[in-house]
């Protein structure tokens, strides 16, 4: 069971340089990924989205071990701009985990 | 005067027939029964060149009668009746015998029996054909009107289309107003013009039509008559009015579904339906309150109402689309809304899509549940918490505490009993009306003259609603237009001489006022309104005094072909 944080959620629509709405679950990225981590990029996305919050953090070590090789994004049908989501994420958690300024 | 030379054309159907039915045989058979003058075998009867030869065979030899064995009534019976006509032999002295649905089709693995069988079919026609009267259409005057029952936009719309074509338009309306479900409504997709505007503009243009009459508080109570001339009676409050009208167009729309009190959390505060959150839009500014509390995250709930396992378990189509549409209204409301929508599959079809992909970029977050495990609705302090499983993050079970919960609710049937007992229309599993065939008949019902339109007969958005009401408008004045009708004379007829009125005849007649009794020479005997009978047969066959026959189908007709198809097949 994971909860839904509204405030998270919110702060994701705003984060800047992320945009996975585009989305349709399709999967390529994740059957492309060289590093075969199965959360990325697209569950991690639509996590981040809802606001679920102990899913992004349990990620953390996944989220910045990627190489941002764009071999998902070159293959994306729909356009998503998954390293530049990939470095958003990265630095709200920055901010928000670290406390990054 | 009966026919006393018949021709008889076996149909080859190019190895539809003749891989399992002896063809010539057949042809041989027919040559040597009384009555027959000419005998002949097509590879295609139905084909030009065939039915030029058949033509002339009719005029060389003065045929006077016709069989053709072929295929099933059903494909060809019109096409030979016209042939028959085109030579100047009356239609119905054409009689079709069904020599492949019922012999080669059927009897694939016994080819002498099949031909046996084609043998039998052939002599009852021949004998049907030697016994046969040329008979005349019946001709119906029809009334320039049309009854319409229900004012929503569908009815409206129709309404319009008519009184265009020159037609009278008489609309009866239950409710006390015009406008159907979206009077009410606010904005609509996929223009986003108001509900409330587009009904008042229907009723500003209905308004200046004197072609048209609006009743409402009104239902229609009573209807006798028959396509092209019905007599209709409809109560308005205390008034009881007579109309007569060539035909009639049912557009009396569904009902939201109105969801079980705990289903889905409905009952708790703050859990509304898709009318009550549409109605919760229109009037707000700036901001969504329920209840006092600001709204500062909300969760839909698709396919309530619809998609059951057990109960409606039809898409009611216009939901996603009405549900994505509404996310948009409420994020320009206010667009810090966090919106969850959880639904099944996005049935936001065709140009929808649009407005889907609008929604999601205005922020709306998707998440997708299983029809076999739906979400829970619970109270939670103030609030509410909304538990899904969903299947994008991998089947985990998530908790959305929210303000306000959106059932996502279907379209039902409406509850129209008396309506049904009036129009006697048959209903689809869903309790919505049934159209005679879904793709090539789509608003034509099995009573003539009467047809459907809008969502009384499935779930259907204002779009398709409209366009069916059209299609509805376009047959009635096809139907009308021309002035008359012709129908098929094959109807019964009552013998004066014989009928004793005993009554047996009225008590099995599917068709209200088809019998009716006068009076003939000094005693009551039955009579058969023509207009009214659909020649079922029943009455003929439960006669006691054998004092009804059917056109077409008389007892010496019968008797004869029962005897022909006893007969001794020498092969
Ligand atoms: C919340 C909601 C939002 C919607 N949003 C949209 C949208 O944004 N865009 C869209 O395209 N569609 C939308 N729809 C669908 C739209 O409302 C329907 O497609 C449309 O109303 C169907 O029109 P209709 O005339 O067939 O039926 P209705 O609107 O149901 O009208 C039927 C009329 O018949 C009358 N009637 C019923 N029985 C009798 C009787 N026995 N005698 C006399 N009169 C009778 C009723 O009183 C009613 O006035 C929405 C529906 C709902 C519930
Ligand atoms: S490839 Fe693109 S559309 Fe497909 S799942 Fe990944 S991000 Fe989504
Ligand atoms: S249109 Fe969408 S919400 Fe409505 S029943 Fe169909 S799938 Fe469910």
């Amino acid at each position: 069971m994971t909860r839904v944080s509204p405030e998270l959620a919110a702060r994701m629509k705003k984060a800047e340089g992320f945009d996975a709405n585009a989305c349709f679950h399709c999967g390529t990225c994740t059957a492309l990924c060289p590093l075969g981590y199965k959360i990325l990029p697209r569950k991690l996305f639509h996590d981040a989205m809802l606001g679920l919050e102990d899913r992004v953090r349990a990620n953390i070590p996944q989220i910045f071990s990627c190489l941002l090789c764009r071999m998902c994004e070159a293959n994306c049908p729909s356009g998503v701009h998954i390293t530049d989501n990939i470095r958003s994420l990265r630095s709200l958690i920055n901010r928000q985990v670290f406390g990054l300024k | 005067m009966s026919a006393q030379k018949i021709g008889v054309f076996t149909c080859h159907c190019g190895g539809n027939i003749s891989d399992y039915v002896d063809v010539q045989k057949v042809c041989d058979a027919a040559a040597g029964t009384e009555g027959c003058a000419l005998a002949k075998t097509f590879l295609f009867a139905c084909s030009d060149s065939s039915q030029e030869e058949m033509m002339e065979a009719i005029r060389t030899h003065q045929l006077d009668g016709v069989v053709i064995a072929s295929c099933s009534p059903k494909l060809h019976l019109e096409t030979f009746r016209v042939m028959a006509h085109r030579a100047g032999l009356n239609p119905h002295m054409y009689t079709q015998v069904n020599i492949r649905e019922q012999c080669s089709w059927a009897h694939r693995h016994d080819m002498p029996k099949a031909s046996e069988k084609a043998v039998r079919l052939v002599r009852a026609g021949i004998a049907r054909a030697s016994l046969s009267r040329p008979l005349e259409n019946i001709r119906v005057e029809t009334l320039p009107a049309v009854l319409v029952i229900g004012a929503g936009p569908a009815g409206m719309r129709a309404a319009l289309a008519l009184s265009d074509l020159g037609l009278t338009v008489y609309v009866v309306e239950r409710a006390a107003e015009v406008g159907g479900r979206i009077r009410a409504l606010g904005k609509l997709f996929p223009s986003g013009r108001p509900g409330r505007e587009i009904v008042a503009r229907l009723r500003d243009q209905i308004a200046g039509r004197d072609n048209i009459v609006v009743y409402t508080n009104a239902e229609l109570v009573e209807k006798s008559g028959s396509a092209g001339r019905f007599a209709v009676k409809v109560r308005a409050g205390q008034e009881t009015i007579s109309l007569k009208v060539g035909a009639i167009i049912a557009a009396t729309g569904f009902a939201p579904y109105a969801p079980q009190p705990e289903e889905f959390g409905f009952g708790l505060p703050a859990v509304v339906t898709l009318p009550e959150f549409n109605e919760l839009l229109t009037t707000s500014r700036e901001c969504l309150r329920v209840n006092g509390r600001d709204v500062r995250t909300i969760a839909y709930v698709y396919c309530v109402g619809s998609r059951q396992s057990e109960g409606n378990q039809y898409c009611s189509r216009y939901c996603c689309t009405a549900a994505v549409h509404a996310a948009i209204q409420a994020h320009e409301i206010d667009p810090e809304l966090n919106q969850f929508h959880l639904y099944r599959d996005m049935r936001a079809y065709g140009r929808n899509e649009l407005i889907y992909e609008e929604a999601r970029q205005k922020g709306s977050l998707f998440l997708r549940y299983d029809g076999g495990e739906p979400p829970t609705v619970e109270r939670e302090g103030d609030g509410l918490l909304v538990r899904v499983r969903d299947e994008l993050s991998g089947g985990d079970s998530i908790e959305i505490p929210a303000d306000l919960v959106v059932l996502v609710t279907g379209m039902v049937a409406t509850s129209n009993q008396r309506l049904l007992d009036v129009l006697k229309l048959p209903l689809s599993a869903g309790g919505f009306f049934n159209e005679i065939h879904p793709k090539l008949r789509p608003v034509e019902t099995v009573i003539d003259g009467v047809f459907i339109a809008g969502a009384a007969q499935a779930p259907k958005n204002l779009a398709e609603s409209v366009a069916s009401s059209m299609a509805a408008a376009a047959n009635c004045s096809a139907m009308l237009l021309k002035g008359h009708l012709d129908r098929a004379p094959l109807v019964a007829k009552v013998s004066a001489e014989t009928c004793v009125w005993c009554g047996e005849c009225v008590k099995v007649c599917p068709y209200a006022g088809a019998i009716v009794e006068v009076e003939r020479d000094g005693k009551q005997v039955a009579d058969v309104v023509p207009e009214l009978c659909k020649g079922c047969g029943a009455c003929a066959a439960v006669c006691p005094s054998a004092a009804i026959e059917l056109e077409g189908y008389t007892n010496a007709q019968v008797t004869a072909m029962i005897d022909a198809l006893a007969a001794e097949v020498v092969s």
